[in-house]
Protein backbone atom coordinates (compact mmCIF):
# COMPACT_ATOMS: atom_id res chain seq x y z
CA UNK A 1 0.00 0.00 0.00
CA UNK A 2 1.26 3.46 -0.91
CA UNK A 3 0.69 5.90 1.92
CA UNK A 4 1.83 8.91 -0.14
CA UNK A 5 -0.38 10.11 -2.93
CA UNK A 6 -1.37 13.26 -4.76
CA UNK A 7 -4.19 15.17 -6.34
CA UNK A 8 -4.02 17.65 -9.22
CA UNK A 9 -2.63 20.42 -7.04
CA UNK A 10 -1.51 18.88 -3.76
CA UNK A 11 0.84 16.27 -2.39
CA UNK A 12 -0.53 14.19 0.48
CA UNK A 13 2.31 12.44 2.27
CA UNK A 14 3.33 10.99 5.58
CA UNK A 15 5.73 13.27 7.46
CA UNK A 16 9.46 12.67 7.75
CA UNK A 17 10.61 13.04 11.34
CA UNK A 18 13.98 14.69 10.75
CA UNK A 19 12.85 16.99 7.98
CA UNK A 20 9.37 18.36 8.65
CA UNK A 21 9.81 19.82 12.12
CA UNK A 22 10.11 23.47 11.09
CA UNK A 23 7.09 23.40 8.79
CA UNK A 24 4.96 21.53 11.31
CA UNK A 25 5.93 23.93 14.08
CA UNK A 26 5.07 26.88 11.87
CA UNK A 27 1.57 25.41 11.42
CA UNK A 28 0.86 24.12 14.92
CA UNK A 29 2.20 27.17 16.73
CA UNK A 30 -0.82 29.16 15.54
CA UNK A 31 -3.60 29.05 18.10
CA UNK A 32 -6.33 29.54 15.48
CA UNK A 33 -5.19 26.33 13.78
CA UNK A 34 -5.92 24.20 16.84
CA UNK A 35 -8.77 26.09 18.51
CA UNK A 36 -11.43 23.75 17.14
CA UNK A 37 -9.90 20.65 18.79
CA UNK A 38 -9.37 22.53 21.23
CA UNK A 39 -5.70 22.36 22.13
CA UNK A 40 -2.94 24.77 23.11
CA UNK A 41 -0.70 25.86 20.25
CA UNK A 42 2.92 24.76 20.34
CA UNK A 43 5.32 27.21 21.90
CA UNK A 44 8.66 25.39 21.41
CA UNK A 45 10.12 24.00 18.19
CA UNK A 46 11.07 20.82 20.03
CA UNK A 47 7.38 20.07 20.46
CA UNK A 48 7.06 19.61 16.71
CA UNK A 49 10.00 17.18 16.70
CA UNK A 50 8.40 15.25 19.56
CA UNK A 51 5.08 15.22 17.78
CA UNK A 52 6.65 13.83 14.60
CA UNK A 53 8.28 11.02 16.55
CA UNK A 54 5.03 10.33 18.39
CA UNK A 55 2.91 10.08 15.27
CA UNK A 56 5.53 7.87 13.62
CA UNK A 57 5.18 5.46 16.55
CA UNK A 58 1.40 5.64 16.43
CA UNK A 59 1.55 4.87 12.72
CA UNK A 60 3.80 1.88 13.40
CA UNK A 61 1.28 0.54 15.89
CA UNK A 62 -1.54 0.97 13.33
CA UNK A 63 -3.57 3.27 15.57
CA UNK A 64 -3.15 6.48 13.57
CA UNK A 65 -1.93 8.00 10.32
CA UNK A 66 -1.29 11.69 9.77
CA UNK A 67 -0.56 13.26 6.41
CA UNK A 68 0.98 16.60 5.51
CA UNK A 69 -0.76 18.46 2.71
CA UNK A 70 1.66 20.39 0.51
CA UNK A 71 0.93 22.63 -2.44
CA UNK A 72 2.71 21.31 -5.54
CA UNK A 73 3.75 24.64 -7.02
CA UNK A 74 5.72 25.88 -4.02
CA UNK A 75 5.91 23.03 -1.50
CA UNK A 76 4.04 25.11 1.09
CA UNK A 77 2.56 23.09 3.97
CA UNK A 78 -1.16 23.89 4.00
CA UNK A 79 -2.49 21.44 6.55
CA UNK A 80 -2.03 18.32 8.58
CA UNK A 81 -4.87 15.84 8.26
CA UNK A 82 -4.95 12.51 10.00
CA UNK A 83 -6.96 9.67 11.40
CA UNK A 84 -6.55 8.26 14.89
CA UNK A 85 -8.25 5.88 17.31
CA UNK A 86 -8.66 3.48 14.41
CA UNK A 87 -10.96 0.70 15.57
CA UNK A 88 -10.16 -2.25 13.35
CA UNK A 89 -12.97 -4.32 14.85
CA UNK A 90 -15.71 -1.74 14.33
CA UNK A 91 -14.04 -0.39 11.15
CA UNK A 92 -14.23 3.23 12.21
CA UNK A 93 -11.85 6.05 12.97
CA UNK A 94 -11.68 9.68 14.06
CA UNK A 95 -10.34 12.27 11.64
CA UNK A 96 -8.55 15.37 12.85
CA UNK A 97 -7.24 18.29 10.89
CA UNK A 98 -5.18 21.40 11.46
CA UNK A 99 -5.65 23.86 8.61
CA UNK A 100 -3.61 26.93 7.73
CA UNK A 101 -5.46 30.04 6.61
CA UNK A 102 -4.61 29.08 3.02
CA UNK A 103 -6.32 25.72 3.36
CA UNK A 104 -9.82 26.75 2.42
CA UNK A 105 -12.81 24.72 1.32
CA UNK A 106 -11.49 24.53 -2.26
CA UNK A 107 -8.36 22.76 -1.01
CA UNK A 108 -10.33 20.46 1.27
CA UNK A 109 -12.74 19.58 -1.52
CA UNK A 110 -9.79 18.30 -3.54
CA UNK A 111 -7.88 16.64 -0.73
CA UNK A 112 -10.45 15.05 1.58
CA UNK A 113 -12.06 12.74 -1.02
CA UNK A 114 -8.60 11.41 -1.88
CA UNK A 115 -7.96 10.63 1.79
CA UNK A 116 -11.39 9.07 2.25
CA UNK A 117 -10.77 6.85 -0.77
CA UNK A 118 -7.63 5.51 0.87
CA UNK A 119 -9.52 4.88 4.11
CA UNK A 120 -12.24 3.03 2.24
CA UNK A 121 -10.35 1.14 -0.44
CA UNK A 122 -7.05 0.39 1.27
CA UNK A 123 -7.97 0.30 4.95
CA UNK A 124 -11.53 -1.02 4.48
CA UNK A 125 -12.92 1.44 7.02
CA UNK A 126 -16.62 2.19 7.11
CA UNK A 127 -17.19 5.20 9.35
CA UNK A 128 -15.07 8.35 9.68
CA UNK A 129 -16.01 10.83 12.35
CA UNK A 130 -14.81 14.28 13.34
CA UNK A 131 -15.16 15.77 16.80
CA UNK A 132 -14.84 19.54 17.01
CA UNK A 133 -15.54 22.06 19.72
CA UNK A 134 -19.28 22.71 19.73
CA UNK A 135 -20.49 25.80 17.96
CA UNK A 136 -17.51 26.38 15.66
CA UNK A 137 -19.22 27.83 12.60
CA UNK A 138 -16.30 27.56 10.18
CA UNK A 139 -15.74 23.89 11.02
CA UNK A 140 -19.43 23.19 10.63
CA UNK A 141 -19.47 24.81 7.19
CA UNK A 142 -16.40 22.89 6.03
CA UNK A 143 -17.68 19.56 7.31
CA UNK A 144 -21.17 19.91 5.92
CA UNK A 145 -19.80 21.00 2.55
CA UNK A 146 -17.71 17.83 2.57
CA UNK A 147 -20.89 15.76 3.21
CA UNK A 148 -20.18 15.00 6.86
CA UNK A 149 -23.43 14.74 8.80
CA UNK A 150 -23.91 16.34 12.18
CA UNK A 151 -24.86 13.58 14.63
CA UNK A 152 -25.15 15.50 17.88
CA UNK A 153 -23.04 16.98 20.61
CA UNK A 154 -21.20 15.13 23.38
CA UNK A 155 -21.29 17.16 26.61
CA UNK A 156 -18.44 17.91 29.03
CA UNK A 157 -15.82 15.80 27.32
CA UNK A 158 -12.91 17.56 29.04
CA UNK A 159 -11.84 20.83 30.61
CA UNK A 160 -9.97 23.46 28.63
CA UNK A 161 -9.04 26.87 29.97
CA UNK A 162 -11.33 26.30 32.91
CA UNK A 163 -14.39 25.48 30.83
CA UNK A 164 -16.20 22.25 30.13
CA UNK A 165 -15.87 21.48 26.44
CA UNK A 166 -18.72 19.98 24.45
CA UNK A 167 -17.77 18.31 21.19
CA UNK A 168 -19.94 18.32 18.08
CA UNK A 169 -19.74 15.01 16.32
CA UNK A 170 -19.89 14.63 12.53
CA UNK A 171 -19.47 11.54 10.42
CA UNK A 172 -19.33 10.28 6.89
CA UNK A 173 -20.09 6.69 5.91
CA UNK A 174 -17.82 5.21 3.27
CA UNK A 175 -20.20 3.11 1.15
CA UNK B 1 -7.89 -3.00 49.40
CA UNK B 2 -11.41 -3.35 48.03
CA UNK B 3 -12.12 -1.03 45.12
CA UNK B 4 -15.51 -2.43 44.09
CA UNK B 5 -17.88 -2.44 47.05
CA UNK B 6 -21.11 -4.31 47.59
CA UNK B 7 -24.00 -1.88 47.25
CA UNK B 8 -27.56 -2.63 48.32
CA UNK B 9 -30.68 -1.48 46.51
CA UNK B 10 -34.33 -2.32 47.15
CA UNK B 11 -34.79 -5.92 46.03
CA UNK B 12 -31.15 -6.76 45.42
CA UNK B 13 -27.54 -5.71 45.44
CA UNK B 14 -24.51 -5.30 43.23
CA UNK B 15 -21.25 -6.98 44.24
CA UNK B 16 -17.73 -7.41 42.87
CA UNK B 17 -17.10 -10.27 40.47
CA UNK B 18 -15.76 -13.40 42.12
CA UNK B 19 -14.36 -16.68 40.85
CA UNK B 20 -17.22 -18.47 42.62
CA UNK B 21 -19.63 -16.72 40.25
CA UNK B 22 -18.05 -18.01 37.04
CA UNK B 23 -20.90 -20.43 36.28
CA UNK B 24 -23.52 -17.73 36.76
CA UNK B 25 -21.54 -15.27 34.64
CA UNK B 26 -21.16 -17.92 31.95
CA UNK B 27 -24.93 -18.32 31.90
CA UNK B 28 -25.27 -14.55 31.55
CA UNK B 29 -22.91 -14.56 28.58
CA UNK B 30 -25.09 -17.19 26.87
CA UNK B 31 -27.73 -14.46 26.46
CA UNK B 32 -25.93 -11.53 24.81
CA UNK B 33 -28.18 -8.48 24.48
CA UNK B 34 -26.05 -6.57 22.03
CA UNK B 35 -26.71 -7.12 18.33
CA UNK B 36 -23.95 -9.09 16.66
CA UNK B 37 -22.61 -10.60 19.87
CA UNK B 38 -22.40 -14.37 20.05
CA UNK B 39 -22.70 -16.53 23.17
CA UNK B 40 -19.39 -17.03 24.95
CA UNK B 41 -17.71 -20.33 24.05
CA UNK B 42 -14.83 -20.59 26.49
CA UNK B 43 -15.64 -20.34 30.18
CA UNK B 44 -11.94 -19.82 30.92
CA UNK B 45 -12.25 -16.26 29.56
CA UNK B 46 -14.34 -15.39 32.59
CA UNK B 47 -11.49 -16.17 34.98
CA UNK B 48 -9.48 -13.53 33.17
CA UNK B 49 -12.42 -11.15 33.27
CA UNK B 50 -12.58 -11.48 37.06
CA UNK B 51 -8.83 -10.73 37.20
CA UNK B 52 -9.27 -7.73 34.95
CA UNK B 53 -12.22 -6.43 36.96
CA UNK B 54 -9.96 -6.10 40.01
CA UNK B 55 -7.03 -4.62 38.10
CA UNK B 56 -9.20 -2.15 36.21
CA UNK B 57 -10.90 -0.86 39.34
CA UNK B 58 -7.58 -0.53 41.17
CA UNK B 59 -6.16 1.60 38.36
CA UNK B 60 -9.40 3.49 37.66
CA UNK B 61 -9.73 2.26 34.11
CA UNK B 62 -13.01 0.44 34.57
CA UNK B 63 -15.26 -1.19 37.13
CA UNK B 64 -17.60 -4.18 37.11
CA UNK B 65 -20.33 -5.38 39.40
CA UNK B 66 -22.52 -8.47 39.30
CA UNK B 67 -26.25 -7.77 39.82
CA UNK B 68 -27.72 -10.16 42.37
CA UNK B 69 -31.48 -10.52 42.84
CA UNK B 70 -32.72 -12.92 45.51
CA UNK B 71 -29.29 -14.53 45.71
CA UNK B 72 -29.14 -15.16 41.95
CA UNK B 73 -26.83 -13.34 39.55
CA UNK B 74 -28.97 -11.83 36.85
CA UNK B 75 -26.73 -9.28 35.24
CA UNK B 76 -23.73 -7.03 35.33
CA UNK B 77 -23.10 -3.31 35.56
CA UNK B 78 -19.89 -2.23 33.86
CA UNK B 79 -18.07 1.07 33.70
CA UNK B 80 -15.43 1.32 30.99
CA UNK B 81 -13.38 3.97 29.18
CA UNK B 82 -13.01 5.60 32.60
CA UNK B 83 -11.18 8.93 32.28
CA UNK B 84 -10.47 9.93 35.88
CA UNK B 85 -8.91 13.29 35.06
CA UNK B 86 -11.85 14.18 32.84
CA UNK B 87 -14.37 12.93 35.41
CA UNK B 88 -16.19 10.74 32.89
CA UNK B 89 -16.98 7.09 32.23
CA UNK B 90 -19.13 4.95 29.93
CA UNK B 91 -21.66 2.66 31.62
CA UNK B 92 -23.29 -0.53 30.42
CA UNK B 93 -25.71 -3.07 31.88
CA UNK B 94 -26.03 -6.64 30.64
CA UNK B 95 -28.78 -8.85 31.98
CA UNK B 96 -30.48 -12.18 31.71
CA UNK B 97 -33.93 -12.08 30.11
CA UNK B 98 -35.37 -12.33 33.64
CA UNK B 99 -33.71 -9.08 34.76
CA UNK B 100 -36.49 -6.49 34.76
CA UNK B 101 -36.04 -2.93 33.58
CA UNK B 102 -36.80 -1.73 37.09
CA UNK B 103 -34.06 -3.96 38.55
CA UNK B 104 -31.69 -2.83 35.83
CA UNK B 105 -32.40 0.80 36.64
CA UNK B 106 -31.93 0.38 40.37
CA UNK B 107 -28.63 -1.46 39.90
CA UNK B 108 -27.28 1.15 37.49
CA UNK B 109 -28.46 3.95 39.71
CA UNK B 110 -26.75 2.67 42.85
CA UNK B 111 -23.48 2.24 40.93
CA UNK B 112 -23.67 5.77 39.50
CA UNK B 113 -24.34 7.19 42.96
CA UNK B 114 -21.27 5.39 44.26
CA UNK B 115 -19.06 6.65 41.42
CA UNK B 116 -20.31 10.22 41.92
CA UNK B 117 -19.65 10.22 45.63
CA UNK B 118 -16.48 8.13 45.80
CA UNK B 119 -14.65 9.13 42.63
CA UNK B 120 -16.34 12.46 41.80
CA UNK B 121 -17.24 11.27 38.31
CA UNK B 122 -19.63 13.78 36.74
CA UNK B 123 -20.20 12.58 33.19
CA UNK B 124 -21.81 9.17 32.64
CA UNK B 125 -22.21 7.96 29.06
CA UNK B 126 -24.34 5.07 27.88
CA UNK B 127 -24.49 3.67 24.37
CA UNK B 128 -27.70 2.02 23.24
CA UNK B 129 -27.23 -0.03 20.10
CA UNK B 130 -30.09 -0.24 17.63
CA UNK B 131 -31.71 -3.62 18.09
CA UNK B 132 -31.42 -3.68 21.87
CA UNK B 133 -34.53 -3.58 24.04
CA UNK B 134 -36.09 -0.15 23.47
CA UNK B 135 -37.31 -0.04 27.06
CA UNK B 136 -33.70 0.68 27.98
CA UNK B 137 -33.89 4.08 26.27
CA UNK B 138 -36.96 5.01 28.30
CA UNK B 139 -35.18 3.84 31.43
CA UNK B 140 -32.19 6.05 30.65
CA UNK B 141 -34.24 9.19 30.06
CA UNK B 142 -36.22 8.44 33.20
CA UNK B 143 -32.94 8.39 35.13
CA UNK B 144 -31.92 11.80 33.80
CA UNK B 145 -29.79 10.67 30.86
CA UNK B 146 -30.09 12.83 27.76
CA UNK B 147 -29.91 11.52 24.21
CA UNK B 148 -27.01 13.57 22.84
CA UNK B 149 -26.06 11.96 19.53
CA UNK B 150 -26.88 9.14 17.15
CA UNK B 151 -23.74 7.65 15.66
CA UNK B 152 -24.38 6.13 12.23
CA UNK B 153 -23.04 2.63 11.66
CA UNK B 154 -20.85 2.89 14.72
CA UNK B 155 -21.44 -0.69 15.85
CA UNK B 156 -20.42 -3.59 13.63
CA UNK B 157 -22.74 -6.57 13.78
CA UNK B 158 -21.45 -8.63 10.86
CA UNK B 159 -18.76 -8.76 8.20
CA UNK B 160 -20.13 -5.64 6.48
CA UNK B 161 -23.28 -4.90 8.46
CA UNK B 162 -23.55 -2.17 11.06
CA UNK B 163 -25.98 -0.68 13.56
CA UNK B 164 -26.48 2.88 14.72
CA UNK B 165 -25.56 3.81 18.28
CA UNK B 166 -27.62 6.23 20.35
CA UNK B 167 -25.36 7.93 22.85
CA UNK B 168 -26.78 9.18 26.13
CA UNK B 169 -25.14 11.24 28.85
CA UNK B 170 -25.99 11.99 32.43
CA UNK B 171 -24.13 14.94 33.97
CA UNK B 172 -24.11 14.89 37.76
CA UNK B 173 -25.11 18.13 39.42
CA UNK B 174 -22.56 17.58 42.18
CA UNK B 175 -19.80 20.19 42.30
CA UNK B 176 -16.43 19.33 40.82
CA UNK B 177 -13.77 18.37 43.37
CA UNK B 178 -11.51 21.19 44.54
CA UNK B 179 -7.79 20.36 44.65
CA UNK B 180 -6.41 20.28 48.19
CA UNK B 181 -3.00 19.85 49.78
CA UNK B 182 -1.56 16.36 49.89
CA UNK B 183 -2.88 14.61 52.95
CA UNK B 184 -5.85 16.88 53.42
CA UNK B 185 -9.34 15.64 52.91
CA UNK B 186 -9.08 12.42 54.90
CA UNK B 187 -12.41 13.23 56.45
CA UNK B 188 -14.21 12.60 53.19
CA UNK B 189 -11.71 9.94 52.07
CA UNK B 190 -10.61 11.97 49.09
CA UNK B 191 -7.25 13.56 48.40
CA UNK B 192 -6.33 14.53 44.88
CA UNK B 193 -2.75 15.05 45.94
CA UNK B 194 -1.65 18.63 45.55
CA UNK B 195 1.14 19.70 47.85
CA UNK B 196 0.99 23.42 47.39
CA UNK B 197 3.21 24.53 50.25
CA UNK B 198 5.53 21.55 50.41
CA UNK B 199 4.48 20.35 53.86
CA UNK B 200 4.42 16.67 54.58
CA UNK B 201 1.39 14.45 55.10
CA UNK B 202 -1.09 15.68 57.71
CA UNK B 203 0.08 14.73 61.16
CA UNK B 204 3.70 14.22 60.12
CA UNK B 205 6.69 16.49 60.66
Amino acid sequence: MNWNFETDNYIIRLPVSDQDGDALYSLLSQQTVVDHIPRMAMTLEEQATDELRRIAMRFESREAAFWLIERKIDGQLLARIGVQHINWMMLNTQMQWELSTECDLAVLTEVIPAILNVLKDDLQLRRVEMRVRAGNVEQKQHLEALRFEHEGSLPSQFEYNGEDVNLDIYSVILD
Amino acid sequence: MKFTPELEFPGGRVKPLHYDDIDALYELYQHPEIPGQRPLQDKEHLNRMVDYSVQMAATQRGIMWAIEINGEIKGMVSGFDWQPSQLRIMMRVDGLPTLTIREREKALSVCIDFLVNKYHIRNFGYQWIAGQNEDITAMLTGMGFEHTATLSDAWRIGERTFANVAQYHFISSKDKPVPKRLGDGHDDDYSPGQNLNGTSVKGGE
